[in-house]
């Protein structure tokens, strides 16, 4: 399948970055979590803007401003699953505009105000317990 | 000192004067010589066997395992030996499917279970089934190793970190065209049963007795549950057969180990990696709590366990070795609790992978180089490595590990739908963060499973029959010799 791409700030020739590295004051999507549960550094940045790091998961609907955000690229194994097997600690992202998918192993930096709590997403259905809100998006 | 040696180990080698015979290697070598020579093979019946599969840990796999367990207690690595590393006995193990070069755990679970090799993703039938089609089932089906230990008179139990009705332990009681048949079955398909209710039925009929893994989600039709006909098989198991069930540490510990029945579904899918565990049992304690209950309602009859680390592969799966590897740890103090609860005299283990994946490892790289992170460079002058990283001819650093092809791929998908990339310049520090993806050629949505070989390890009654290099499906047949040799 061939997604429509990209982000309006693509470069001509999309390459894995030089420097992967997260910017000091950018989180780890698993920072966000503590077991099943937030973590209190979740909990002391409800409500603030932050910048988390991770891989876009192929989109659930076309021409959305909703995506997943993961902390490892979202693999599907063919030959060992019917569908994808979403792990627990991704970070929902509602995005202030539409955006352009963004290769699913292409590391990016997420910018949005963070919000706790379950939310089902009245599009899709996806369950969410933290989500980055009037979010934006960058190569990280 | 050399006649010391010679003395204690009497090997002709040391009759002469050797003048490296006082260095450590060489004294190290006489001695497992000396225990080769010492070795006698033990040809008592199994009352108990016990085999444990690691999904996905080929020989290269289980090279990277072995290097990380040594690096984490402050070793090199390379000298360390995880438990199944020093079992006596080891083979080859040539794992293709009938029409598959590259095999999956379908094909090969059948084949370490019910002796005969079949195709690609489907479970307990002969090759004459075509995936898919449940009407080519009848008169196709083949009994597993369980089914015939329970006939003669041995308990039998499966535990796995990967959903319970996934294809390696549904191989010890499924008959299925196809292995994603976890919850349901086609409409039309009326000659088998989905395999979450095979699994219920191998319990009602005696031929399971312990089930613990993942994968709630298929025996129930509730919130997050997957199961079409409404049926849930969780309430069934028991108040029909009195089964205990067990969803998390506090009711796994609550677990009677007395012989009554065990039903554990730890998550509506697979169980955690081991890096991210949490209100789950691990590996080991599965393992002992197993082979506790099952010797309690087996008495004198023995049993037969399998046991698979699943998740193993599915960290490989996603090119993330940091994950495989402690997964893979996990499998190996899962593979000493059996060791340690169990008589060599008694008991046969069989330590084993159902297939290899696409993992390599680069060059040349000084000891001690950590195995997720950067080749360093070969210390001329000494043993540890010489803290510089080795570059590639692009003037870039490289991993000691990588994959042949998954999401690490350094090619990445443009606007056009082509496809272009350079390596990263990759640090140690994100080279061994627990979420690093390893760097791929190949760019593909999953890394895949590869055909290479991978090894089988025993001890125990009749482990020396394994030797050389064999077909998969020798595994059950050797089992199936040592518990029942006269």
């Amino acid at each position: 399948m061939r997604r429509r791409q990209f982000l309006t700030l693509a470069p001509a020739l999309i390459a894995a970055p030089v420097v992967l590295r997260a910017q000091d004051d950018t989180l780890k999507l698993r920072e966000l979590y503590e077991g099943r549960d937030f973590s209190p550094l979740a909990r002391d940045l409800e409500g603030t803007t932050i910048d988390v790091d991770g891989y876009m998961a192929p989109p659930l609907q076309a021409d959305s401003s909703f995506f997943v955000l993961t902390k490892i690229p979202m693999s599907v194994c063919p030959f060992c699953e019917t569908e994808a097997e979403w792990p627990d600690d991704i970070v929902a992202i509602y995005t202030r505009r539409k955006f352009d998918t963004v290769p699913f192993n292409r590391k990016i930096v997420v910018t949005g105000a963070l919000a706790l709590g379950s939310y089902r997403d009245p599009d899709t259905g996806f369950l969410s317990m933290v989500r980055l809100e009037n979010a934006r998006l960058r190569f990280g | 000192m050399l006649a010391m040696t010679a003395t204690l180990l009497g090997t002709s080698a040391l009759a002469q004067d050797i003048p490296q015979a006082d260095s450590d290697w060489f004294t190290a070598a006489q001695e497992r010589l000396q225990t080769q020579l010492d070795a006698q093979p033990n040809t008592n019946t199994a009352k108990n066997v016990i085999v444990l599969v690691s999904d996905g840990n080929g020989v290269g796999t289980n090279y990277a395992s072995r290097l990380w367990a040594g690096q984490q207690e402050g070793g090199l690595g390379d000298d360390y030996n995880q438990p199944h590393d020093l079992f006596p006995n080891l083979a080859l193990v040539k794992t293709y499917n009938v029409n598959a070069q590259t095999p999956d755990s379908a094909g090969t679970g059948t084949a370490m279970m019910s002796g005969i090799k079949t195709k690609a993703g489907i479970i307990g039938v002969t090759e004459d089934v075509n995936r898919g089609d449940c009407s080519t089932l009848p008169g196709n089906t083949v009994a597993s190793l369980n089914e015939i230990m329970t006939e003669m008179g041995k308990e039998t139990g499966i535990v796995s970190t990967a959903r319970i009705t996934h294809a390696t332990p549904a191989s010890a009681y499924a008959k299925t065209a196809d292995r994603n048949f976890e919850a349901s079955v086609p409409e039309g398909c009326t000659e088998q049963a989905d395999i979450a209710t095979q699994l219920i039925e191998a319990m009602r009929s005696g031929v399971i007795d312990l089930a613990i893994g993942g994968g709630m989600r298929n025996f129930h039709a509730d919130d997050g549950g997957r199961r079409e006909d409404g049926v849930n098989l969780i309430e069934i198991a028991q108040t029909e057969l009195g089964a205990h069930f067990a969803m998390d540490q506090a009711s796994f510990e609550a677990a009677p180990l007395d012989g009554t029945p065990i039903l554990g579904l730890f998550e509506n899918s697979h169980m955690m990696y081991e890096a991210d565990r949490t209100d789950e049992p691990s590996l080991a304690e599965m393992t002992a709590a197993a082979i506790t209950a099952l010797e309690a309602k087996s008495g004198d009859n023995g049993f037969f366990l399998q046991i698979e680390a699943g998740r193993v592969d599915h960290a490989n799966h996603a090119g993330n070795l940091a994950r495989v590897v402690q997964d893979q740890k996990a499998f190996a103090d899962a593979v000493a609790m059996a060791d340690e609860l169990t008589d060599d005299e008694e008991t046969l283990i069989v330590v084993t992978a159902d297939h290899e994946h696409a993992i390599a490892f680069n060059g040349y790289c000084g000891r001690g180089s950590n195995i997720l992170g950067l080749c360093m460079g070969i210390n001329g002058d000494g043993v540890e490595h010489t803290g510089e990283a080795e570059l590639a001819s692009d003037g870039k650093p490289f991993t000691v590990a990588g994959y042949l092809n998954g999401a690490g791929s350094v090619l990445i998908e443009q606007p056009d739908g082509s496809y272009f990339g350079t390596r990263p310049n990759v640090t140690e520090e994100e080279a061994t963060d627990i979420d690093y993806p390893q760097q791929a050629l190949v760019p593909k949505s999953s890394e895949t499973h590869s055909g290479e070989d991978v090894a089988v390890y025993a001890k125990g009654p009749w482990a020396h029959l394994f030797n050389g290099t064999i077909e998969q499906n020798l595994i059950f047949h050797v089992m199936h010799h040592a518990a029942t040799a006269e």
